[in-house]
């Protein structure tokens, strides 16, 4: 059986975040280069079909931080998960490249194992990790996310392939769904059909014990909200899900559904996918010791580095007033 | 200079007055109650629009604080305008647009030429990227200047063509590849024959062969003027591997006959320091009036109709297909689906449709950004 491979985030910083880093390094920050809590958010995996080629383009497996990304009472956009993250501003080049990574990303990745066998919380998942440093007067900044994911040993297989979520449930079904999403987007929830009729029925994955109960296996259902787009990758957030799965509720396979409709227009075919997954032959013991992790971004060049984001072309007035007519 | 022009257009903004009463079909402006109504249709209608809040301290308050303005994120652009030169062999490919429907207008006049219908792109787009000085300036003086100024400012934002990889000297040298322990044998890895991290589905093969794709995404904002009575667009541009692209990467994605022109980079109104393209809304009324009145007739053609039947009642005009929404007369033969109009009288088009209208507009300035998702799905 093949192995899972999940796309990974990909950092989009909206311009606006700059900005509004800025504004807090000066205001806020100042000198301090302690860990700051921000958001950021991901939404369900999207493609556009070329009008020339007629082939359908997958968009980026994208996590967004934006303007808003620093206060408290950020609430994600329409139809998209809101993820925490720990952000780490370092005032000079020489601290940045200094940064005791190995350190930082540890702490992160312990967070989230402790959410998951302490608090058996699925809310801090995604949680991610941002270092910067701001070249304020050269509007340059240097900044390298991580999202960390569990590296599942042995790797998780697919059974069969990856498909279209209309062949395991019917469009009444999906769309029971989907109205439910519309509504209050889930980043991780459960599905399960109503006994004795066709619609589904839904509940946070903290609930899995109860509401799986008097279910069989073959109806238990574990959807998320899939950033990607790819058709047989899943995205990123499935990999520490299962992790999560593995450790408080383990079981010989699971039924993924990947949801990624949420702008489907009328009568268009659903493009969420789904699939059993398990983890290799033979038994597998429960894990109890905090698993490795990986999860850094690659830059550009597609190395493990940090990236640059230069902003003088949109922010230094000498040079906007050259364009300007 | 610029930034004295940009005091000057705050101040007239401050104090031009508020529009009060309706004007949209007399000269395609719309007041700020317009814009709402007109807004929420279109987030209802098109829920990838939705409103915004933006920065309290730049509040309209003409606008209510929890509308004002209407944003859309991550509209993909799959090729450079500038790839999309216009050439004789490409008038086989022109096809007739026309408003409302044909037979009630009765006037071919009204019909608008689209061209580059179903045309591919020949040009490697790679190759071409970052050539944005090669736009005739005709209407500057110093045409030499801004051509200089221009080529400057592309070798300093990094040409697309070469991936955007800033300066060498300016990347930390930091590359840890011994931060994690070997390869993940379950992350997906990226494509590497294509340039573009936008993962390609079905037509891969296709695609790979001219590395044709450079897939942008776009933050469009839509604004109301208060001056111009009309809304505004503004773009906010990443490249494929999610950088901010700078000015003259923007202007690639739009319409030589327009960048520089009426597309300009300037001060976002609802946010302190945002800058963002914008296109300039002083010949947006004149242009909307236009559409808007030839829209008028068939759409009130088609009401007089309903009418006239007599079985049919107006609200159960709603199970009817209107077109008001263009419609293509040749070229793929597949008509753009048609929105159910709701309950109305005869009034003609109401003005909810005006932002529908306006998106079609625009598309024609950024011909490549897909700011029109009425047609996309």
């Amino acid at each position: 059986m093949p192995i899972v491979q999940f796309t990974p985030f990909s950092s989009l910083v909206q311009p606006a975040f700059w900005h509004a880093l800025t504004d807090f390094k000066i205001d806020v920050l100042r000198l301090s280069d302690d860990s700051v809590t921000i958001h950021g958010s991901y939404a369900t995996g999207r493609s556009v079909k070329d009008r020339e080629s007629g082939a359908e383009i997958a968009l980026g497996c994208n996590l967004s931080v934006g303007g808003e990304s620093f206060s408290k009472t950020d609430r994600a956009p329409a139809h998209s998960a809101q993820v925490t993250g720990v952000f780490k501003n370092y005032n000079t080049i020489e601290e940045f490249k200094a940064a005791d990574k190995t350190a930082l990303f540890a702490q992160v990745t312990d967070e989230i194992w402790k959410s998951i066998t302490v608090d058996h919380s699925t809310a801090q998942l995604n949680r991610f990790l941002l270092i910067t440093f701001a070249d304020l007067k050269k509007y340059k900044y240097y900044y390298w996310f991580a999202f960390p994911a569990f590296v599942a040993k042995p790797a998780w297989e697919i059974q069969g392939d990856w498909r279209a979520a209309s062949d395991e449930f019917n469009d009444s079904f999906l769309s029971a769904i989907e109205a439910t999403q519309l509504a209050s987007p889930r980043a991780f929830f459960l599905v399960r059909p109503k006994t004795g009729s066709d619609e589904p029925e839904i509940a946070p994955v903290e609930e899995y014990t109860q509401f799986f109960a008097n279910v069989a296996p073959e109806q238990r259902t574990i959807a998320f909200l899939d950033p990607s787009a790819t058709p047989s990758n899943p995205g990123w957030p499935l990999r520490n899900l299962l992790t999560y799965l593995h450790t408080l509720h383990p079981a010989p396979s699971y039924r993924i559904l990947c949801w990624r409709d949420s702008e489907r227009p009328n009568g268009a075919p659903f493009k969420s996918r789904f699939g059993v997954v398990s983890q290799g032959a033979g038994e597998v013991a429960v894990q109890t010791e905090k698993p490795t992790a990986v999860g850094w971004e690659k830059n550009v060049q597609g190395k493990l580095g940090p990236r640059v984001a230069d902003l003088a072309p949109m922010m230094d007035p000498t040079r906007l007033a050259d364009q300007a007519v | 200079m610029h930034a004295i022009q940009q005091q000057y257009w705050a101040v007239r903004d401050y104090l031009s007055p508020v529009l009060k009463e309706s004007k949209f079909k007399e000269h395609g402006r719309i007041n700020p109650e317009e814009f709402v109504a007109a807004g929420d249709f279109l987030t209802y209608k098109f829920p990838v629009w939705s409103w915004e809040k933006g920065d309290a301290s730049k509040a309209r308050d003409y606008l209510p604080a929890d509308k004002q303005y209407l944003l859309t994120r991550g509209v993909p652009c799959l090729r450079r305008a500038t790839a999309l030169a216009y050439t004789d062999a490409d008038e086989d490919a022109e096809r007739l647009l026309s408003f409302g429907d044909l037979s009630a207008t009765g006037n071919e006049a009204d019909e608008w030429v689209e061209t580059h219908a179903g045309r591919v792109s020949t040009v490697d787009s790679a190759a071409n990227a970052g050539n944005i000085d090669e736009i005739p300036d005709v209407d500057e003086p110093s045409a030499d200047d801004v051509a200089d100024q221009v080529g400057r400012m592309s070798l300093q934002g990094g040409a697309g063509a070469v991936g955007e990889i800033p300066d060498m000297d300016e990347i930390p040298d930091m590359e840890e590849e011994d931060l994690e322990a070997g390869d993940d044998e379950a992350t997906a890895a990226p494509k590497v024959a294509v340039p573009s991290s936008g993962v390609i589905e079905a037509g891969e093969v296709e695609v790979a062969k001219g590395n044709l794709l450079q897939v942008r995404t776009y933050d469009v904002m839509i604004t109301y003027d208060k001056y111009y009575q009309t809304p505004r667009i503004w773009l906010i541009g990443y490249d494929e591997n999610r950088t901010p692209l700078t000015p003259s990467q923007i202007f690639q994605d739009v319409s030589a006959d327009h960048a520089f022109k009426t597309v300009t980079i300037e001060a976002f109104p609802h946010s302190a320091s945002l800058q963002a393209a914008s296109v300039h809304p002083c010949k947006h009324a004149s242009v909307m009036k236009k559409v808007i009145e030839r829209m008028n007739q068939g759409v009130l053609e088609e009401q007089r109709k309903a009418f006239g039947a007599g079985a049919v009642s107006p609200t159960t005009g709603k199970d009817k297909q209107k077109k008001w929404l263009f419609r293509r007369t040749s070229g793929t033969g597949k008509d753009v689906p048609t929105s159910p109009a709701g309950e109305e009288d005869i009034e003609g088009m109401r003005v909810d449709f005006y932002l529908v209208v306006f998106l079609k507009f625009i598309a024609s300035i950024v011909p490549t950004i897909e700011v029109d998702s009425t047609t996309a799905f």
